[in-house]
């Protein structure tokens, strides 16, 4: 080889990168700009968002709106409610979705394809008139204004069944026949043997129903009559009603809502897109 | 008898029962119960009585529910549009260039935050003096301010447009996966036989993103018929009923009104829509193949 065609092809490759990299950085903008944009707001000292020439960048930076909007708001107390509604939710579905993948992954029974099918069924079906009945249910067990009624309803649910039961499937099936022989109970079997074996299923599981929950917003405010056992999402629905003219504020309240859970998914992106990835195969 | 107890059936069910339990409750139950209750005119203020399809009746001559179905399916408008864009990035974030990983995340973040949050950076973004505004105007492509979300002609669209930007990385994320699977010899054989990169799309990429195409086109047509939360939070439906989508108006008729009966009889309308369109949806992609979930 020539020296130089192998400086045009290093040339090639070199334009080919620098336009990737336009092409990364104008859609990192796009798609980053808007909090990057809140978190300039949220430390701008009373600014409005909508003087004109807007304010984009801060002049100077302070963190006033943070410690007002903390003082104001009692965070502590809807960061609190929050962390219990998530870990709840995040323990049922660990749970109720392995128990229940468990033996359609590794069991022989009559009625198998039967649970299969009815549960594929839902899939098809979808629920605009779920909440309805939900709320029904949910007042039908006093569990109105409570934690437990917020979770109940999402407390398991088919697609993490699946994804646990893919699990499963990739655990040999001698780890359950030495267990057998050694005279295991299928609980036990199922808790000491194959439970440590699917970790990374239960943390993918753990990843979504945590993103889940900490996002919820709807159904609690449905059945929290209390504003108090908010979590943060709802409340800051709250916030905005109520002071949406103080900006600054309202910006401080939303970077401390979505910081958390920024923070949970840059540190287990890598398991988190891989489940997500794992959901479907071609 | 005794030997059932020790069956694999038995340990089976001792399994499932608690899952299946909620499962029942939560998941069936809602299906089951919302065809009788949507046959009464059961509402908390007033006594229920079987009316029998009156309901449905009624709904189609409703004619907010009418423009609530209209707008569902222009919102599925934004299905292709989806999928094209987040093909095209999935493509992009594949390339074997340092930090692409970093890009790769930081598309992904929308998909993590809360709806709540992004509604309400996008409404201060929009605002008549807000930052899209200013810059559209800066760049000559507006003349004046628009009210985005208040104006009957533009409000849909824009709710349509922050739907897509809070799940563009999701979607992006699956057809990476899917072009992850591509063996990349297929790609050079097609290079060596000169194929550009139009010719690469159609003959490698798309046939083999197949799966994964009818799996996200299925799961953005139910997720734009069930849109929610953003058209809540952002518009409540309005200005008029230029945004008002067929859950927004269950909802309405549901947990705001208590029209318990109706809201479930449209509900079943609506459920009866989005399963014709999922069928729709496979028939169109008989060849691609989609794992049970």
């Amino acid at each position: 080889m020539n020296p130089t065609s192998l400086s045009t092809k290093q040339l090639k490759t070199g334009v080919r990168y620098i336009i990737i990299y336009i092409l990364l950085i104008l859609l990192a903008l796009f798609m980053m700009g808007p909090f990057l944009w809140l978190l300039s707001v949220s430390l701008m000292p009373g600014r409005n968002v909508f003087s004109s020439p807007p304010a984009i960048l801060p002049t100077f930076i302070d963190f006033d709106n943070y410690v007002q909007v903390w003082q104001f708001m009692s965070f502590p107390r809807y960061i609190s409610n929050t962390v219990i509604i998530t870990a709840l939710g995040v323990v049922f579905n660990i749970l109720l979705s392995s128990l229940t993948a468990y033996p359609l992954a590794v069991f022989h029974f009559k009625g198998r394809n039967i649970v299969f099918t009815l549960l594929i069924a839902t899939m098809i079906i979808p629920s605009s008139t779920a909440m309805i009945v939900h709320y029904l249910t949910i007042q039908a067990f006093h569990l109105g204004n409570s934690f437990l009624g917020v979770v109940l309803p999402a407390a398991v649910s088919v697609f993490n069944i699946f994804l646990m039961r893919q699990t499963f499937l990739g655990v040999p099936s001698d780890i359950r026949d030495s267990g057998k022989m050694d005279g295991a109970s299928e609980l036990r079997i199922f808790w000491q043997l194959v439970l440590p074996l699917v970790k990374p299923g239960i943390a993918v599981i753990g990843l979504l129903e945590v993103m889940a929950f900490w996002n919820n917003f709807l159904w609690p405010i449905v059945v929290l009559e209390d504003p108090g056992k908010y979590p943060l999402a709802a409340a800051l629905t709250y916030l905005n009603g109520q002071f949406s003219y103080n900006f600054g504020w309202i910006a401080a309240g939303t970077m401390v809502s979505v910081t958390p859970i920024i923070v949970v998914f840059l540190f287990t992106q890598r398991y988190y897109m891989e489940g997500i990835a794992g959901a479907i195969k071609g | 008898m005794m030997s059932w107890f020790r069956s694999e059936s038995f340990s089976a069910w001792a399994f499932m029962i608690p899952g299946l339990l909620f499962l029942a409750t939560f998941t069936f139950w809602p299906v089951i119960y919302g065809i009788p209750l949507s046959l009464t005119d059961y509402s908390v203020v007033t006594e229920t009585h079987y009316v029998g399809f009156e309901n449905f009746s009624r709904a189609f001559q409703d004619h907010n529910f009418i423009i609530s179905l209209r707008n569902s399916l222009v919102y599925v408008l934004i299905v292709p549009v989806i999928q094209v864009i987040s093909i095209l990035m999935a493509i992009l974030v594949n390339s074997r260039i340092p930090g692409v990983k970093m890009f790769r995340t930081a598309y992904y973040i929308p998909v993590v935050t809360s709806m709540v949050a992004v509604a309400l950076i996008w409404s201060w973004l929009l605002g008549n003096n807000g930052v899209v505004n200013y810059l559209l105007m800066q760049a000559g492509i507006i003349s004046g301010q628009v009210s985005w979300l208040s104006t009957s002609s533009t409000a849909l669209y824009v709710l349509m447009f922050i739907t897509m930007w809070k799940g563009l990385g999701y979607y992006m994320m699956l057809y990476l996966a899917g072009l992850q699977g591509i063996p990349s010899d297929l790609y050079e054989a097609a290079r060596v036989d000169g194929a550009n990169f139009l010719k690469l799309m159609i003959h490698v990429t798309i046939p083999l993103l197949r799966p994964h195409i009818l799996f996200c086109t299925l799961i953005s047509v139910m997720g734009a018929i069930r849109v929610f939360d953003e058209v809540y939070i952002l518009t409540k439906g309005g200005p008029g009923t230029s945004t008002l989508t067929s859950s927004v108006y269950i909802f309405q008729k549901g947990l705001e009104q208590f029209n318990f009966g109706y809201a479930s009889a449209l509900g079943l309308i609506v459920s009866v829509i989005v399963g014709a369109l999922s069928v729709l949806v496979f028939r169109l992609n008989r060849k691609g193949g989609v794992n049970s979930y």
